[in-house]
């Protein structure tokens, strides 16, 4: 007899799908369970019960004795192993380590591979053909413009995808969303407010923080300094402002609108700027930008107005994060 | 003779910053509740910090110098406490279980 058959006759609900034979397999044994007296069942119930008990009460025991060894020795022995590998692995480390030192050169020797032709261009030609003091804007600004443009864009596009993560949707018709509410809720809660230590201090801190940092910014070709340093202060400056005297007092001098426009503009000038010196460079042709006198404030080209933009760029990169992680918002 | 004495003082008030500064890292590390962490933590911020830049206020002996990095003191003493206190306040206002660690006396 086929299953296809068997199937199909339990489809139509003529038979039953079991053999007869498999249907007396399966009752026979209740059957005999039936037949048997009373007595003979329970003896073999509580056998079986004791079993059963003596059982679990071995599985307790092991699982007791587990936990116990995982509780102590197994916890000492992995200690005791975690700080094995721990001083293995960083005695590794700093073998190899050596080991790369003692292949490198000696410090500050003259046939050293980083004394070669082009540090000694920077050197020797860089304050004539940029006109910056110092030497690393020079170099950062003019020779490697392009590489600074890329980090910015970097910046730009880390804010562009915190955005995108983070910011929460804007109310369409005048009311707040349940998820801004929220927000809100737990800025108020977590965060300080009207804080009167805090405020103090940022009303005394702040105006110097941001000074120090557009001197850094405006210094950039004469000092140690430059548009990410100083605009990493300007930012920890704003944030400071913002964790004092709260998001409606910041708001009114650099909302979302500020943060869009400040950062798009900023990129687009060095993008203008930096192209129009790279083709008038590669073509020979005069730029008309004079270098000014070397030490002057107003000097050294196009490194003054890029190092603003660059500053601008990091700031607002900078406070934009703190905002986004903190509310979703500016 | 003059020089020997102004080494032998910047190396004394070095040697005791750097020391107040250990003693404040080997706090931070033995201490196991937050607040007690912050007070070894801002011992090194406050005390630490006078005494190494004193030290290397008395071996640059430039005015102009000096001057930076006694404003450097002054900025670091406002912002490290009020970034202490602003700590410390989170920790009141979050832990629900202030009086096992301290005497709270509830207004």
């Amino acid at each position: 007899m086929t299953k296809n058959g068997r199937l199909s006759r339990w489809l139509a609900d003529s038979q039953s799908p079991l053999d007869s034979a498999e249907i007396r397999a399966l009752t026979e044994h209740a059957g005999d369970r039936s037949e048997q007296s009373t007595e003979a069942f329970d003896a073999r119930e509580a056998t079986r019960e004791r079993k059963q008990r003596e059982t679990v009460e071995l599985e307790r025991q092991l699982n007791r004795r587990v936990h116990e060894w995982s509780f102590t020795s197994g916890f000492r022995l992995l200690r005791r192993l975690y700080r094995v590998l721990a001083a293995l692995t960083c005695g590794g480390i700093v073998f190899f380590l050596l080991l790369t030192v003692n292949a490198l050169p000696p410090f500050g020797a003259a046939e050293n591979p980083y004394n070669n032709e082009v540090s000694r261009r920077y050197i020797e030609d860089g304050l004539r053909e940029t006109g910056s003091v110092n030497m690393v804007t020079g170099m950062i600004l003019d020779y490697r413009a392009f590489d600074t443009f890329g980090e910015s864009t970097v910046l730009f596009t880390g804010a562009c995808a915190v955005l995108l993560l983070l910011k929460l949707n804007d109310c369409a018709d005048g009311k707040p969303t349940k998820a801004w509410l929220e927000a809100e809720y737990d800025d108020r809660h977590h965060e300080p407010k009207n804080d009167q230590i805090l405020q103090t201090a940022a009303r005394a801190l702040t105006p110097v923080v941001l000074l120090f940092g557009l001197y850094v910014v405006l210094n950039g070709h004469l000092s140690p300094g430059g548009g990410f340093s100083g605009g990493a202060i300007m930012g920890a400056g704003l944030v400071l402002y913002l964790n004092a005297f709260g998001f409606q007092n910041t708001e009114r001098f650099f909302g979302y609108n500020t943060f869009r426009w400040t950062i798009f503009l900023a990129l687009m000038t060095y993008a203008g700027l930096k192209s129009y010196s790279f083709y008038t460079g590669a073509n020979h042709l005069e730029s008309g930008v004079s270098l000014g006198v070397p030490g002057a404030i107003f000097s050294s080209g196009f490194i003054l107005p890029l190092n603003i933009c660059v500053g601008l760029i990091v700031m607002c990169t900078m406070y934009g994060f703190y905002t986004l992680f903190r509310k979703g918002g500016l | 003779m003059l020089e020997w004495f102004r080494f032998g003082l910047t190396a004394l008030f070095l040697t005791l910053g750097l020391f107040v500064l250990a003693v404040g890292i080997v706090g931070q590390y033995r201490f196991r509740y937050v607040l007690n962490r912050m007070h070894a933590a801002s011992m090194g911020d406050s005390l630490g910090i006078l005494l190494v830049v004193v030290g290397l206020c008395l071996s640059c002996g430039d005015g102009w110098m000096i001057l930076k990095m006694l404003l450097m003191v002054v900025f670091l003493w406002i912002a490290s406490p009020t970034g202490s206190h602003l700590i410390a306040r989170l920790e009141a206002t979050t832990n629900e279980h202030l009086e096992n660690h301290m005497e709270v006396r509830r207004l």
